[in-house]
């Protein structure tokens, strides 16, 4: 436990030596794919016998991190790291059935802030490789066929744009309330109509695109 | 603008800019495809098999008016139930659930079906004898870059002669063919799609208890039994259905989920006949001779699966996944051998050739233990005229072109039509059948 905590401390002070701030961000996620939405749509529409419906997958949550470098411009650099889940979820007798969906995104981030000249006000451009996995649980349980769990993983690119306002703490800490637009050109997953409708080749394309829009809080230190 | 104000403009825009859009577009974005639907039309589905039942299962759940019209007094098509031969009920038809990743095993899960996983062991009749394996690997029949040949070639091909030839038959058959009529190369391309998974179920009841209670049961009130489609008028604006009976049936959209032999010999006249891209895409679809003959013995001498007998290539203990378990062996015929058994001309012939080949397997315990049998053909059923469907050598894509509609009107559906990997299977049928209600109301907002 001791040696956890120096190692915290000096990543703390390593950090500082060379980062101009760590932005660490929550945030309300809204996402919408028109490919998982077919399939949703499809799924829901050819069951007659599930009374409550699949919710398509739109509201989630993401947890971020930013470590911008240190830099005298106004115009900084940085990594960015975010983590997204989203859930959708229906019970009905004897089949509870939850769709969950991770993301995880690592990317290149650019950090306009100019404290002085635009009271607190910022804005992040940040490009990312983005990879997602998609679970399917029933009754509480993974889903299991063929002796393996049911799942659809995915690859592709996303690039997201953040405006926050930066309110100060102190001289090294701030937080600011923030709303960001992200679109995904291109996620291939070539699975996921077989996870959500249990289909290939009939409900939606082993691709999709995604818009995303956050409102959140970030903390800056 | 001081902070304040700003914080204040910051936030309004935010819920302005983002949960307010937000909101719009959740509300926007429907759970389920045609959420509200102002169809007064009428549809007809012909066939009440498993697509043409679950085609009327989706229309009933959309409100919309439809009709069945089955030539047999009977639903179900090519599912059945045999109650009565045994201390369990048996499948006259489609027996087996392959994978549970599909429509099915939710339906499964939603009503409590109970299925069981079908792990029985296999013996092989080889050069004469009973053996647990073969020296040579049979499975070369699935794979990349795969030549556009007979199993019965392509298995010779790789160098599994004369001796493997019932063990290849056994693995046509399960496509529904003949080890000669199948292409490797088509067979792997219509299943590039499958997606159900791999492991075989068994219904402790049967599969045609699940079709019957989950599904028919919501329409079979809809049914007009004994009801031979003879001819489908789409010249006009109204399509008009005649059958046997001379009873004109008036529609604005026919489903036709019939077997793709039925469309093959043209038992249904088409006014316009139909265009010859469609009629020879029928025509280069397959659909091999199938039987089921049920032997029932006072004792169990066989082994769970018996595969390679000339007579009958694929033998199954059929009470495997059941709870009560009488000695019944299933013989499951397909391709020459169903034709072959089919010549005979009687049930007892059929029994008898049999019997016999089982005889020189298990030193004459056949005939010593038998009781009776149950000869279920289909090839001889004049509204089914075979098994199920299988790709044949140079079918190109004609499974898509034969499923196309005409003219927003006619839509096929049905195992043969199935093109994301599951035709031959009974979830396959039904992916069709809720794919071409599907398609009626998307052609409907065109």
């Amino acid at each position: 436990m001791r040696k956890l905590v120096v190692f915290i401390i000096l990543l703390y002070k390593f950090s500082n030596a060379i980062a101009q701030e760590f932005e660490i961000n929550l945030s309300y996620k809204y996402m919408y794919s028109n490919q998982w939405d077919k399939a949703i749509q499809t799924y829901n529409f050819s069951r007659p016998f599930i009374s409550e419906k699949q919710p398509l997958l739109m509201h989630g949550s993401n947890a971020s991190i930013s470590y911008i470098f240190k830099s005298t411009k106004s115009l900084k650099h940085g990594i960015n790291l975010s983590y997204s889940y989203f859930r959708s979820s229906s019970k009905n007798e004897n089949f509870k059935n939850s769709l969950n969906l991770h993301f995880i995104n690592l990317g290149y981030a650019m950090h306009f802030d100019s404290y002085n000249k635009m009271k607190g006000l910022y804005t992040d451009l940040i490009i990312s490789a983005t990879s997602s996995g998609l679970f399917r649980n029933i009754n509480g349980q993974p889903f299991v066929y063929d002796e393996k769990k049911a799942r659809s993983f995915g690859i592709g690119g996303d690039i997201s744009l953040k405006l926050g306002y930066k309110i100060k703490f102190n001289t090294q800490s701030s937080f600011s309330p923030f709303i960001s637009l992200g679109y995904t050109p291109y996620l291939y997953s070539t699975n996921s109509e077989t996870l959500i409708n249990q289909t290939k080749g009939l409900a939606s394309k082993n691709w999709t695109n995604i818009l995303s829009t956050q409102i959140g809080l970030s903390f800056h230190i | 603008m001081d902070r304040r104000d700003f914080l204040k403009q910051s936030s309004l825009i935010a819920i302005g800019g983002l949960i307010v859009p937000s909101s719009f577009l959740s509300a926007c974005r429907k759970k389920t495809l045609f959420e509200k639907i102002n169809y007064t039309g009428k549809v007809l589905i012909i066939g009440a098999g498993a697509a043409g039942l679950y085609a009327a299962y989706i229309l009933k759940s959309k409100g919309i008016n439809f009709q069945i019209l089955e030539a047999s007094s009977n639903y179900g098509g090519r599912l059945g139930k045999l109650e009565g031969f045994a201390n369990f009920p048996i499948d006259l038809g489609a027996q087996w659930l392959h994978g549970k990743n599909n429509i099915l095993g939710d339906l499964i899960q939603k009503s409590n079906t109970k299925i069981k996983i079908d792990e029985s062991n296999t013996v092989y009749w080889f050069n004469n004898q009973l053996v647990n394996s073969v020296p040579q690997n049979t499975t070369i029949f699935e794979g990349d870059n795969l030549p556009d040949l007979s199993y019965k070639d392509y298995a010779l091909q790789k160098g599994l002669g004369n001796e493997y030839k019932y063990i290849v038959e056994n693995i046509a058959g399960d496509q529904g063919a003949g080890a000669s009529q199948i292409s490797v190369y088509g067979n792997n391309k219509d299943e590039e799609n499958w997606s159900s998974g791999f492991d075989d179920f068994k219904f402790e009841e049967t599969f045609f208890d699940l079709i019957d209670k989950q599904i028919a049961s919501q329409v079979k009130d809809k049914i007009q039994f004994n009801s031979i489609v003879k001819q489908i008028d789409y010249s006009q604006s109204q399509i008009t259905v005649t059958d046997s009976n001379n009873i004109n049936y008036s529609a604005d959209k026919v489903i036709i989920t019939v077997p793709i032999t039925i469309l093959k010999s043209g038992d249904i006249q088409f006014i316009p006949a139909l265009p010859n891209e469609k009629t020879t895409a029928f025509s280069k679809i397959g659909m091999g001779a199938g039987m089921k003959v049920f032997l029932k013995f006072s004792a169990k001498f066989f082994d769970q699966n018996i595969i390679g007998g000339s007579i009958c290539a694929a033998y199954a203990d059929d009470s495997i996944g059941k709870v009560q378990n009488d000695n019944v062996l299933l013989a499951f015929v397909m391709g020459e051998q169903a034709e072959y058994l089919t010549s005979l001309g009687s049930d007892a012939a059929i029994t008898n050739a049999l019997l016999q080949e089982l005889d020189i397997m298990y030193g004459g315990k056949a005939t010593t233990l038998f009781i009776s049998s149950h000869v279920q053909n289909w090839t001889t059923n004049p509204f089914i005229k075979g098994a199920y469907s299988y790709s044949t050598i140079g079918m190109g894509d004609a499974r898509r072109i034969a499923t196309q509609s005409l003219n927003k009107k006619l839509y096929f559906a049905g195992e043969a039509m199935n093109l994301n990997g599951h035709h031959q299977t009974v979830h396959g049928a039904i992916e069709t059948g809720y794919r071409e209600v599907i398609n009626i109301l998307s052609d409907l907002k065109r």
